[in-house]
Order: structure tokens, then C-alpha cells, then sequence
């Protein structure tokens, strides 16, 4: 049995430019929001430092280290600006 | 009503949406793009959304606020695209039948779109790169907790480690008054992880001159979720929740859950009681403190440190304590229950950050007198017959020794609590009234009954330790009389007790007590 999971991954405000698109979907055995970020700064070229994002899974702010399922929407939460 | 929209925002059509004949308030707040930030000029915004998100964030934030307030409406819509200066970027209305509460809830809306919608923006200046606001570290905006923190952190006893296990606590504070107030502010600003507030109470206006979280327009609403309110406020960082609820039996377990330490900020020995017995049974440092007037007391019960309230004579049986009442509606020194809520914090902090025993209020009780400034530490030694430690196992330090400190008694443990037909059976005793001269002028039939000054403790050790009779203890309330005779219990004095009920209800045996005395 693999530890792989399907994430659809989006993008938006600095980060959407840093990625150059605005959703991604992909396999990856990254167990939580805050590693899945880990692995695209490297594979999508991703700068936003860590100590600055939050994290939202399925339209839903969650920790950094909240377990990932299959099929999950994925969004990496810059500092928000609105107002 | 929330929305996100990519079109200009047309306010008279949303004000008009929210009139009614009933509300007496409307208050409005528009958020402009504005043509200079930070010194540079700017000439438009691009603003960007994740739609779908922002849109059940909205809709849950204007929800909670309306929850909050009860009666007020909100209509909340935020704009998206390319907006040049002068445009809305944000309409926000709160209609209320009063005025306080539509400013306030105003306020708060505006607040919590702009610290949880996902809508991000990016500025355009003449001449140089646009940038996304926020998004970069150097925009001397700083959402960095380290910065927050940097004052307690250079604290040798802090330091990063201890800011982390702070950060990683879990705090619950039931009642949310006077003590609970600046317990509160001062665990939030030190950063503690996750901070729940209970309190079933509303805020009355009584409650305004120490309840410091609180301000005019809070009275009426609920304590616990308006104090949630303000801390959040205060620290970004944090988690604050609030249970608009009065603990109880049935509540209590799943509260106590992970928690790193409790505060008992409540004004009643019901609660008091079954948090002691709780906290003391799951193994949970419980940070204690009571006020009457200008004095309070301390107490850091932690299990295998120091004696329980058992060990200083207070019965199992809480309807007795019932008989003795509350403090509610009880005169009080507003700094004095703001001094005792700020050694709960204290107290609570050194826990969270490893103190050992030596550092904390474990085996003693600190009684704090704001009139004559003075603290007393009274030693809070285990008992090793007491049978609540025995069956929760706290008696492990019984070795430990406390200076000062002595068992009260070798023989089988005397009952603290004495009622009006229980002090016949003590035979000769004396019985001694702690009253001030108000209430002694107050009653004239206290004259000739043995009569000490609360605030006068040195005395009354003086008079139990060389009393060759039982001292019982009675006052107005009978709250003050029933802790003095607690705290002389600690101390090591067996042959003092407390009357179940304070005066009134003896009133009748006093009375009958100054006739004997006019007859001898």
C-alpha cells in the first residue's frame, strides 16, 4: 500500500505569480499542508517564507500540521489584505 | 447578508436593504483605496480573492457577530479587480436598535474581514514594481509573534523555550469578573497557546469598576464571549474560545481535557469545590484565589505538592458551605481583586514555564491585604491522614518538610465547621465576632460580644493559640470568618471552628449569649 495522495493545490495573490498558475493537481506523500508547502518550494518555485502562511483545506482554515486526505483541496494562505 | 463582488459597490441600494422600521441605529463604514501608503504614492489596487472562501469565511463572521449582538444586522461586501483611489473596497453596515451596538459590532466586522478574508492586494506605485501588501517581510507590518513576545522572551527564566511552552499551552479560566479579567488580559499577552473563558454571567453594570475587560456598552451581553472579544484583540497570536456557560458537574470533565492549568476566578465555594476535586483527581495545577473586600488569598493546589482544601479542614459536605452563601453582591476593592487576578496569572505562568514548588504558592496560602499592604504566607502543609489526598494520591511529598508548618492535629481530624445547635455541644467556648467598626455601628447588639478586627490576624492567632477553650469564628457574612478559620487550621490550631451561616442566623444566640454575659 502506498502512502501517495491526489491534492488539488491552489495558488494565489504573490504565490499564484511565484508558481505562474493558479491550481495545480498532483501525487504526493506529503502528510500535512505545511510539508506539502515544503516540497512545491521547490518544485514550483514557491518564496513565501513559512512563518507566514496559513493554510486551508477544503475552503477551511486549518493548522499546519493537520493530516491531508485523499482528494483534498489544498489553498496556502498568504497575509490576507483586505479592507 | 456577505458578499463578493467583482462590480462597483452601490451603497445607497445596501443601506436601503437594511432599513427597518424598528432599528434606531445604522452604522456604516466604507474602506476607500486611498492614494499614497506608506509616504509612496499609489495609483490603483488590484484586489484578489479566493472566492469561494472568502465567501464562507464572510458568511460565518457576520454570523458570530450577529450572535454577539443579539438584534444587530449586518451586511458586509467585499469588491475584487482593479480599483483606483476613491473607490469602496469594502461596504459594511450594522443595524441595531441602539447605537452601542451598532458601532461596536461595526467595528468588529471590519476587524475580521480584514484578519481572515482570503483577499489579498496588490499596490501599484508610479515609477517602481507593484507589490502584494503584506506579502513581503520588510513592510514594517509585522505579524511576527517573536517581535510580540520580544520583551518576556529576554527574560532568563523565559527565554525561547519557555515562550514555546507557552505557546503550547492549554489554559482554562472559569469565571471571567474581577479575577478573571486580569488573569485573562495577562495570560493573553504572555501567549499562552489556547486560552477558554467560562462564564455563564452577563455583564452588569456593578461589574464595570473591576472587571476591566469590560466596558459601558458590554452591559447586558455575555461575559465570557465578550472578554473573548477583546483579548483577541489584544493577541493575534493566540486562540481564544469562550463558553457562554456557568461550569458544572456536568460539564467539567470534557472541559479539563489537555488543559496545562486551571484557574478557579469564581465567587462561589460550589464551583470552587468541584474544580479542587477535579483538577486535584486529574493531576491539573489549579491556580485559586477569593477576595473579600480588601484581601484576598492565594492558593497553587497541584497534586503531590503541598495539603488540598481537606487538609486545612474544609468538609466533604458542600451543602454546608451553601449555608455559609456567597460573595456575590459582597462590598469590594476593585485593585484588590485585580492584584489576586494578577498572581493567578503569575502563579499560572511560572507553572506553564517549570517552576518548582520553591517558586510557587503549593505549600502555602499567600494572604494579600491591599489596606495595610501586606503579605502573609501561612504554610499549606499535606496531611497525611487527609483521606481526599489518600484516594487521589497526592501525599507523596508528605516528608517534605515546611517551615512553620505543623500537622493540625495527631488525633482523628476535628470538623472545621460548627452550626448554632452543633456550638452547645463544644461546652465553654468563646465566641469571637470578626467586625469592623462600621458593623459595629451598624449592630449595637455586638457591644458586649467579643469582637476582633478582620484585618487583625496577628491578634487573633494571639487569641487562639493561648485560648484554654474552642474559639469559634462567626462574622456578618460568615465568608471571612470560615477562611480566617481555615487559614488558623493551616497554621496548626485545632481548637478553633467556624458557625455554619455567618451572624444573621445566630443572631438569636448571641443575643441570648449577651444576656448571660449581663447576668454574670
Amino acid at each position: 500500500m502506498t502512502d501517495t495522495r491526489r491534492i488539488t493545490v491552489k495558488f494565489f495573490a504573490l504565490l499564484r505569480e511565484q508558481a505562474g498558475c493558479r491550481e495545480v493537481s498532483l501525487a504526493t506523500t506529503a502528510s500535512t499542508p505545511a510539508a506539502l508547502y515544503a516540497e512545491l518550494m521547490s518544485t514550483h518555485g514557491l518564496r513565501v517564507s513559512q512563518s507566514i502562511l496559513t493554510y486551508a483545506v477544503n475552503e477551511r482554515y486549518v493548522p499546519a500540521d493537520s493530516p491531508l486526505a485523499d482528494g483534498d483541496r489544498v489553498a496556502f494562505i498568504p497575509p490576507v489584505a483586505g479592507g | 447578508m456577505f458578499a463578493v463582488t467583482e462590480n462597483p459597490i452601490d451603497a445607497a441600494a445596501l443601506r436601503a436593504g437594511l432599513q427597518r422600521p424598528e432599528a434606531g441605529a445604522l452604522v456604516v463604514f466604507e474602506g476607500w483605496v486611498r492614494n499614497h501608503h506608506r509616504g509612496r504614492p499609489v495609483t490603483r489596487l488590484d484586489y484578489e480573492a479566493f472566492v469561494e472562501m472568502a465567501q464562507s469565511e464572510g458568511d460565518a463572521l457576520v454570523a458570530e457577530i450577529e450572535e454577539e449582538f443579539p438584534g444587530v444586522r449586518i451586511t458586509c461586501v467585499h469588491r475584487t479587480g482593479d480599483l483606483v483611489p476613491g473607490d469602496v473596497a469594502v461596504w459594511i453596515g450594522a443595524r441595531s436598535a441602539h447605537r452601542d451596538d451598532a458601532f461596536r459590532a461595526a467595528r468588529l466586522a471590519i476587524e475580521e474581514v480584514k484578519r481572515r478574508l482570503p483577499v489579498w492586494k496588490k499596490e501599484y506605485h508610479p515609477g517602481s514594481d507593484p507589490v502584494w501588501v503584506n506579502c513581503t517581510e520588510d513592510t514594517g507590518v509585522t505579524n511576527d509573534a517573536s517581535a510580540y513576545y520580544a520583551r518576556q522572551s529576554a527574560l532568563a527564566e523565559v527565554g525561547a523555550q519557555g515562550q514555546h511552552r507557552l505557546a503550547q499551552a492549554s489554559v482554562l479560566v472559569v469565571g471571567v469578573g474581577g479575577l478573571g479579567c486580569p488573569a485573562a488580559m495577562y495570560l493573553t499577552g504572555a501567549g499562552v497557546g489556547r486560552l477558554t473563558l467560562v462564564d455563564g454571567g452577563k455583564v452588569e453594570f456593578s461589574n464595570l469598576h473591576r472587571q476591566v475587560l469590560f466596558e459601558a456598552g458590554d452591559v447586558g451581553a455575555p461575559k465570557a464571549s465578550r472578554a473573548a472579544l477583546a483579548l483577541r484583540a489584544r493577541n493575534p497570536h493566540i486562540v481564544v474560545e469562550a463558553i457562554n456557560a456557568d461550569l458544572t458537574a456536568s460539564n467539567l470533565r470534557p472541559l479539563l481535557v489537555g488543559r496545562s492549568v486551571v484557574l478557579d476566578c469564581t465567587d462561589n465555594f460550589t464551583t470552587r469545590l468541584l474544580l479542587h476535586d477535579a483538577c486535584l483527581e486529574a493531576g491539573i495545577p489549579l491556580v485559586q484565589a477569593a477576595v473579600h473586600q480588601w484581601e484576598g488569598v492565594i492558593n497553587v493546589f497541584e497534586r503531590g505538592a503541598g495539603g488540598c482544601l481537606y487538609c486545612v479542614g474544609l468538609p466533604r459536605d458542600v451543602s454546608a458551605l451553601d449555608r455559609v452563601g456567597s460573595c456575590a453582591g459582597a462590598p469590594v476593592f476593585g485593585p484588590a481583586v485585580g492584584t489576586l487576578g494578577l498572581l493567578q496569572a503569575t502563579e499560572a505562568i511560572k507553572v506553564l514555564l517549570g517552576r518548582g514548588a520553591d517558586d510557587l504558592a503549593t505549600h502555602h496560602t499567600l494572604l494579600v491585604d491591599l489596606l495595610s499592604i501586606g503579605i502573609t504566607r501561612v504554610a499549606r502543609p499535606a496531611r497525611p491522614d487527609c483521606p481526599f489526598c489518600t484516594r487521589v494520591g497526592t501525599t507523596s511529598d508528605s516528608g517534605r518538610a515546611e517551615v512553620g508548618a505543623s500537622p493540625a492535629s495527631d488525633d482523628k481530624p476535628t470538623p472545621l465547621w460548627v452550626s448554632p445547635d452543633e456550638r452547645d455541644q463544644l461546652g465553654t467556648h468563646r465566641l469571637v465576632v470578626l467586625a469592623t467598626a462600621e458593623d459595629r455601628a451598624a449592630r449595637d447588639w455586638l457591644i458586649d460580644v467579643e469582637i476582633v478586627h478582620p484585618e487583625d490576624t496577628q491578634k487573633l492567632d494571639l487569641l487562639v493559640r493561648t485560648s484554654d477553650r474552642p474559639v469559634v469564628l462567626t462574622c456578618p457574612q460568615g465568608v471571612r470568618s470560615a477562611s480566617m478559620a481555615r487559614m488558623l487550621r493551616a497554621a496548626g490550631l485545632a481548637n478553633v471552628f467556624a458557625l455554619e451561616g455567618g451572624l444573621p442566623s445566630s443572631l438569636g444566640q448571641l443575643r441570648s449569649t449577651q444576656r448571660e454575659a449581663a447576668r454574670e
